[in-house]
Formats: structure tokens, sequence, C-alpha cells
């Protein structure tokens, strides 16, 4: 992204004057059950949520866990079955109020999976289009669907159609008529996912840094893990209908509590480990396999306890051999190794436990081998006993 | 390089023991298709620069200055205009609200309507327009008679001998054609394009008007296209509600040149007939254009989200009537009169008095009369004999289109598109010159080469599907572990193909024994045919023998499908 580019999206912004963007969407107690013939799905059980105002949050999970359900409920293109939803301080959605506002008058914009290109239309008319529902005078449309075309760096394919431009300009089409009327807050649904892998990575940067710039407050649903983690500055994950857990990507991926999310997100070493006690308020020492560890943990588990630690394969590294052992530091045997690419694989077991490790190549490993490792606190977890996978 | 033996068969390579035998397949189905389909139109253009039928090759311009003068041909191109665009009108918006309804909303019964708009295919044209004209004619119509009744009119209130009667009928006969070509268009359209426009903050209405209705512009477009086709070449309600009307189109015009007074001129027939056919190849182009046209609004999907149903609300129960009540329009209440009349001397109303007059003597005189079982066995004959021999060839049409990509397979696939468009009337003047030429004159077995040229595409289109779903390796794998392109035909192809060519061979002989345009033309004593001699039942305004021979007809058609399903699952076991 040119810093011409970016400066150019941050003078929108304050053009707009849109600091308060009354983007906060609160849900209360929202459910909503699908019924087949073959059963019942309940996609939505009672979720509370309320996202951050000016910031994006993704709602993440596997498939049918009730992320789009959540975002279609909110679109209004959906109906739950009780609860209440507002969009700033408007309520849309309110079994008890009997309030029900159709999509269009709730002041949204979405990007869809598919785009949901109008085939039939330009550039210029789909984006053009939110504009013209709400009587915009002609010239001022004009002015503004260039602004956003620039803005998305489509300038000069206005009389294009549409279907003709590739996916990724396409996708840049549908964010532009999203944002050109200016809405409270735009909902995102796997946006990504129709682009193909090279294109996903670069344009999932780009639209982080656009959002984040223009401040924007949006509601982004994925079921990539990756792409949660760039993209947000919060996550939500789902599963069966319910919010599981909630968090900075940085708390999810490495602070997580829920053995669930752990497994979901990436790959862990599971490990089973005794409380031993404490160093500090956020730090138990643990014993288990690797020996007795440091590792962030939840504050009141007491000394004894069985629990969980998890590791990701890609926090240990190869301890520097000359000096003495530092903290979290163990030594085991590499019974397996796999070429990676940009790393090696390697399972080492240790203590009677087989852990992943990724390492890197500027240390020769071959199978047999002896290894000292190093896993920082930071990335090692307690997880809080009884939180069931 | 030098050729090495092959697996079998010294000295010659698969390649080429391949193209040794397809070069010839394709030669000699282009011969005989173009003979079927493009022969008869040459005769018709011969035919019409010629002094008579017995003259052919004398030139002469006669036949086009007598034709085109002729005093009635203003009124009958207009009725032609206003008979095809009402029709086309009426099932097209027929057709599009029953797959909107069926395809896009909760309604109840949803499985019962992917079905019944289809069923009115099984009955016949003309025992439609012959149930009809007995509830609706305006001397003794059955309805009429009720309805005069009860609010004391003396006369009235409907007349079907008028041009509204005529497209009211045509237009319910079209309705399956219109419906099964909108549905697609209903199924494939991404719904969340209208999801879109919602979120962009746009009404209901404004969304249908900017987004829905635009999209689908083109598939409804080619869907009326289509119907202006069908009307265009319909000859059963023109000839059974249009002649004792006395409003003429362009089909029943042809037919009273050729049948009516002394000596049927089929020069001046083709010379009007021309018109009619480059019309409606015109018309086909169109057609071909708009369906491209329409594909190319269907965007990719993403994962299927469950598309959004329109909720009905109230609505839902009274439309769902609507359609029922459309549906005993269509199949309940003619279907209810033919069997009614069938044990009736003339028509009454429902009576204490008309049970008491109920007989089988329609029955009898319909089955002692020795024409009338004359036709019975040609048409069955026709239909069992005309439908293999017109799948046959469609199996190796089909096969070439699909299999050998060249210009010989183009070239038939272009030409069976062609054929789709000629109206019967009008290939049957053209059938009547190529005909005359051969000893097949007057037999039976001209009536069958001109089935089966005229219905052909009705054949390759359902069997060019089937063979595109079967994957192109499934018979290679057989070639390379040592089959011969016939035998890998025999074993691989036809079983996984048999379901297919069973429902094409149906539909055929279904087609075959309803089929009224070209046996009109063709059909002489001693190959007389059930349609034909239910026309003429009609004419003399015998109704009750109508009915009786018109329900034998539909029993046959009966018999036939359930018959060739009994053969399919001893069939379908075979895979």
């Amino acid at each position: 992204m040119s810093a011409m580019l970016a400066n150019s999206r941050r003078n929108y912004w304050r053009e707009r004057g849109a600091i308060d963007m009354q983007g906060m969407v609160s849900v209360k107690n929202l459910t909503k059950t699908f019924v087949s013939k073959e059963e019942t799905v309940k996609a939505l059980n009672n979720v509370t949520l309320t996202t951050p105002n000016n910031r994006i949050l993704t709602l993440l999970g596997p498939s049918g866990c009730g992320k789009t359900t959540l975002l279609r409920c909110i679109a209004g293109l959906e109906s739950p079955d009780s609860g209440e939803i507002s969009i700033g301080d408007e309520i849309v959605w309110s079994k008890t109020h009997g309030i029900s506002l159709p999509p269009e008058r709730r002041g949204i914009g979405m990007v869809f999976q598919s785009y949901a290109i109008w085939p039939h239309m330009t550039v210029f008319g789909n984006v053009a289009y939110p504009l013209q529902i709400r009587k915009t005078p002609k010239q001022e449309i004009e002015e503004r669907v260039k602004k956003i075309l620039d803005l998305v760096q489509l300038s000069g394919f206005e009389n294009r159609l549409a279907t003709k431009l590739s996916g990724g300009q396409q996708q840049r089409v549908a964010l532009a008529r999203a944002l050109v009327a200016e809405p409270k807050v735009i909902l995102f649904d796997e946006p990504l996912s129709n682009l193909d892998a090279k294109l996903r990575e670069s344009t999932r940067q780009e639209l982080r840094s656009f959002l984040t710039e223009l401040a924007i407050s949006a509601i982004y649903v994925t079921h990539d893990q990756v792409e949660a983690l760039t993209i947000s500055d919060e996550i939500a994950i789902m599963r069966g209908g319910v919010i599981v857990e909630r968090g900075t990507p940085q708390d999810i991926y490495l602070r997580s509590n829920n053995p669930f999310v752990v497994d979901f997100i990436g790959r862990a070493n599971f490990l089973e480990a005794t409380v031993k006690g404490y160093q500090d308020e956020n730090h138990a020492i643990v014993s288990c396999a690797l020996g007795d560890i440091v590792c962030s943990a939840p504050s009141d588990l007491a000394p004894g306890t069985g629990v969980t630690i998890y590791t990701r394969p890609e926090s240990f590294e190869v301890a520097p051999s000359s000096s003495s052992p530092m903290e979290n530091e163990f030594e085991g045997t590499v019974t397996d190794l796999l070429f990676a690419g940009e790393a090696h694989e390697a399972e080492i077991s240790v203590g009677g436990a087989r852990i992943l490790a990724k390492l890197k190549f500027h240390i020769p490993l071959k199978k047999g081998d002896k290894v000292r490792l190093h896993i920082d606190r930071e990335w090692c977890r307690a997880l809080a006993p009884g939180e069931e996978a | 390089m030098v050729p090495r033996p092959g697996p079998r068969g010294g000295g010659i390579t698969v390649l080429e023991r391949k193209s040794a035998l397809r070069f010839p397949l394709v030669g000699i189905l282009i011969l005989v298709v173009g003979a079927l389909t493009v022969g008869p139109v040459v005769m018709l253009v011969v035919g019409s620069f010629s002094e008579g039928i017995g003259a052919l090759g004398k030139f002469t311009i006669d036949k086009y200055v007598a034709a085109y003068t002729d005093p009635v041909l203003p009124k009958t191109l207009l009725n032609t205009v206003i008979f095809t665009i009402g029709c086309a009108s009426f099932s097209t918006i027929l057709g599009g609200l029953l797959a909107y309804l069926s395809v896009r909303t909760d309604i109840p019964f949803k499985g019962l309507f992917r079905v019944l708009p289809v069923v009115p295919m099984m009955i016949p044209h003309v025992l439609f327009a012959a149930a009809w004209i007995t509830l609706l004619n305006p001397t003794n119509g059955m309805l009429n008679l009720f309805l005069r009744n009860i609010f004391k009119l003396s006369s009235g209130p409907f007349n079907i001998y008028s041009l509204g009667g005529m497209i009211f009928l045509e237009g319910m006969l079209d309705l399956p054609v219109t419906y099964l070509v909108i549905s697609p268009a209903m199924y494939s359209f991404d719904t969340t394009l209208e999801e879109a426009s919602w979120v962009s903050g746009a009404s209901n209405l404004y969304t249908l008007r900017r987004i829905t209705l635009p999209i689908l512009r083109p598939a409804f477009l080619a869907t009326f296209t289509l119907a202006i086709i069908r009307s265009l070449a319909s000859f059963a309600v023109p000839s059974m509600v249009g002649l004792p009307g006395r409003i003429h189109v362009l089909t029943t015009h042809v037919y009273r040149i050729i049948s009516i007074g002394w000596s049927p001129d089929y020069g001046r027939a083709a010379a009007i007939g021309l018109i009619v056919l480059v019309a409606a190849i015109i018309l086909v182009y169109l057609y071909r254009y708009l369906i491209a046209e329409s594909s190319q609004y269907v965007t990719v999907t993403g994962k299927g989200y469950r598309p959004t149903v329109v909720e009905l609300g109230r609505a839902r129960y009274p439309l769902f009537f609507l359609c029922i009540l459309l549906f005993c329009f269509l199949v309940v209440i003619p279907l209810a009169t033919l069997v009614y009349m069938s044990f009736l001397p003339y028509s009454m109303v429902p009576s204490a008095r008309a049970i008491s007059m109920m007989s089988l003597r329609n029955w009898h005189t319909v089955l002692a009369n020795p024409i009338t079982v004359r036709a019975l066995k040609n048409s069955v004959f026709l239909a069992v004999v005309g439908a293999s021999l017109a799948i046959l060839l469609s199996l190796f049409v089909a096969y070439v289109i699909v299999k050998v990509r060249s210009r010989g397979s183009a070239f038939l696939e272009s030409l069976s598109f062609l054929s789709f468009s000629f109206p019967g009337m009008i290939i049957g003047v053209g059938f009547m010159w190529f005909l005359v030429q051969t000893p097949l004159y007057a037999t039976i077995w001209g009536l069958l080469v001109a089935y089966v040229g005229t219905y052909l595409p009705y054949g390759i289109r359902p069997l060019r599907s089937a063979f595109m779903q079967i994957d192109q390796e499934l018979e290679e794998s057989a070639r390379v572990f040592g089959a011969s392109f016939l035998q890998a035909l025999k074993d691989i192809v036809v079983p996984l193909l048999a379901p297919g060519v069973i429902s094409a061979w149906i539909l055929t002989a279904c087609m075959f024994i309803r089929e009224l345009s070209v046996s009109a033309v063709l059909s002489r004593p001693g190959t007389e045919v059930l349609t034909v001699e239910i026309m003429k039942l009609a004419n003399d305004g015998l109704w009750g023998q109508v009915a009786a021979l018109g329900i034998i007809m539909i029993g046959l058609s009966t018999v036939l499908v359930l018959v060739a399903n009994l053969l399919r699952v001893p069939l379908s076991h075979a895979e």
C-alpha cells in the first residue's frame, strides 16, 4: 500500500468527520433454530455480544457454528426466534418490543461471499446504487462514487460491466458499494474465500490497512484462522451456536482458556501437568513431561491441580549450547524430521511425551539427535481444568 | 514413423481404426439427417416455384403471385400476430408466476409444484381443445348453458370460437414449455443479488424493479420467443377452434389451401409456408441468443447458503388454491368433460336426465368403425416403430455431437437445432413434395419418415445431455483394455445410457401418438391416424365419439409409458 494512498484515505476519513460512526452492534440473548425434515439445528443459542466501535470484530468458527446466521440476523436477512439486536443506539430487532426493521432501514453495508455484483450494471451503476436509493443529487453521486473508486483503486473502470472484472476487482467493487453510503457498520461474509490463495493473502493485508485507516466498525465472518488473526482487532470464536471465547488475536492464539479454541486456531502440543505454585499472578510453575515449566495461567489454580498446558510448534527454539540453562529449557530426542519449506517440523520425544516443534534451518538436525529446546513462558499456557474440548 | 501393430488387428493403430470407423459414420449421419431435415425444406422451395405436384421443376412464380395477392392474407397475418403474441404473453406470465411460486416462495406442497405444470404435456392438444369447445361453445357449451341458467341470460356468456378463446387454450397448452424454460433461470438466480440490494437500502419493490426483473429479463424474453415459435406452429387449436370460428392463422390458411376445393394447391401452400418457416428460423436464432445472454447473468455463487425463501404470509393458501384452480383448468376439467361426454349422445349439463341417457353407444360406434380401428392400429405402429427408429438415429447423432468433435459433428448439431424450429404443418407440405417423388407416398412408411424427420431434435436433445453426463474416460478405459469402438459403445456407453434412452423413447412415442400437424397434410385413406380422425369427428360435431376415441388415445399413451417403465427396471439393473 503506497504512502500516498494511505494519506488520501486518511483525508477521506477526515472530510467525512465521521469520528463516531455509531457502529456498535449489540446482540442480546439471540436464538435461532432451523427446522428441516431430518433435524432441528440451533444455529444461535442465546448469543450475547457487543462489538467494539470503529474496530474490526471477527466471528470465527468451523462451518455450521452459526457465525453466518448471526451476521445475517444483524443484517436483517434472517429473522431470529428471540432476543434483541441494536445497531448504534437504535433497536433494529426485538421480540419483546415487536421491532423488526427490514435490512434496507438498518443503515449497514455488506460485502457478500459471492460479491453479489449485479451483472446487468456497470461498475458505476453498482457503486452508485445505494446513493440513488437515498435520492442523492446526481452531481454528488458522481463525486462520491469517483472518490470511493479512487480509494479502492478502480478509477477508470466506471463504465465496465462489473462481471467482466477479475475476482479481486469485483471484490473491490463490492467493498466500494458497501462503503459509499457511509454505513454505521460494514458486514463481511467470508469476502475472501472466492479468491485464489496468493491474491487472498495480499487482499487480506490491503483490507486490514484500509479498514483500520478508515476506522470503520466492521463485523467480519470467516472460517479461516489465519485470515481472522491478521485482519481483526478482536476475535469471537463460535461453536454450536455459542460464542466460546473472545479476545485479541494474541490472546486467542497464545493465551486461550478453551481447548477447542486452541485446537481450532492452529496446531498445538497438549501436555498433562500438575500445578506446583505461582511465580507471579499470571504465571504458574507446573511439572510436566518437559520438566518444571513456567507458563502463563489463570490466576486461581490451587497447587496440586492437574491441568493441561499447550504450546505452539513454532514457539520452540533450539537453546544456545554455550550458555548456562535458562528457564523452560529441556532436552529431547529427534524421532522424526520433516522438511516443510520454511522450517523443519521435528517430532521430539521428551520425558515420555512427543511434541511437535518447528525449528529453523540454520541448526543442522537429523533423526536420533539429542537437542536442547527452549520455550518462552508467554508461549505456553495452562488451561483451566474443566474446559471440555 | 513406422506403424506398429496394434494390440489386435495387424498393422493398424487404434487411432487410425477409430477415424476409419467414425468418418463414414459422421458422413452417413449427415446424409440421413440432412435428407430428413433439409430435404423437405429444399423440396418446399423447389415446389413453391413449380407448376404443380405432378410438374416438379417446371419453373413459375405464379404460386407466389397467387399466394401473396390473396385478399384474405392481410387479415390472416394480423390474426397470426395477435394470436402468437397473445399466447406467448399469456403463457410466459403464467409460467413465470408458477416458476416463481414453486422455486422462490414457501407455497405449500412444493414437491407437487415441480410436477403439476408438466402434467398437461400428456394431454393431446386436439382433445384439450375438444373438451373446452364442448364446455364453452356459444350455442350449447355446457358451461355456457349452466351460466345462462343461473344468471338468466339469453345467450353467451362465453364464445370459444374467438381469438380470445384460441389464445386462452393455446396459452394454457404452452404453459409446460414456458415453465420448463423459466424455472432453471429462477433456480440459478443468486439471491444474494437481492440481499445486496436490500442491504444497500432498497425496498422489496425497488429491488424487484431494478435488480430481479432486469436480471431475469433475457430468460423471460427467451421464453416468450419460444412460446411465439410454438404458437406460430400450432395447428390443433387453430383448426379445432379457429376454422369453425372463421379465424384463420397461417397454419390453418396453409391447411385450407391444400384441403379445401377440388385441387389442393401444394405450390401455393409452399409459397406461403416459406415465410412461416423463415420467421420460425429467425425466431429460433433469437431464442438461442437470448438463452446465451441469460446464462451470462448466472454468477458463480459461493458456499450455497440456503437461498432466502420469500414468505407469502397470508397470501400463501389463496395463491395455492389459485394454482390448484389453474391445474383444474389444465387437466381435471378437460379430462372429466371428455369422460362425461363419451357416455352422452349430445352435450347437456349434468342432470338426472343426462345420467339416465348415458350409454356406451359412442364407444361401440367408434370401435365398430373400420376406419377408426385402422387409425388406432396405424397410430400404435407409428408410435412404437417410429419412436424406436427415431431414438436409434438420435442415439448415433447425439453420440457424434458429444463425442466426436469435428466440423461434421458441429454441422449435425446446427442441423438438429435448426429443424427444432420447423412448424410441422409447413414441413409436412415439404414432405408432401418430397414423398410424391418416392414410392413411400401415401404409405404408412411415408408418414413414419416424416414423423422421424420432423421430431428428430426432440430425440437428440435429451440424449445429447445424457451423453454429456458420461465421462469420456469411462469409454476410453474400455478401449485401453482392448475393446473395439463398437464393443465399448455396447458394453459401457449403452448400459449407462439406458435410462435416458427409455425416457426419450417414451417422450417420442407419446409425441407421435398425439401428432397432428404433419399427419393432417400427409394422412390419406388407408393411412389414417387417431388425431386426424378425431379432428374429422369434431368437424362433424360428433363430440361423444371424439371423447371416446380421445380417451382410448390417452389410454394408449399411458400403456406405452407403463410398459416402457417396466422395461427400465431390468435395464438399469444391468448397470
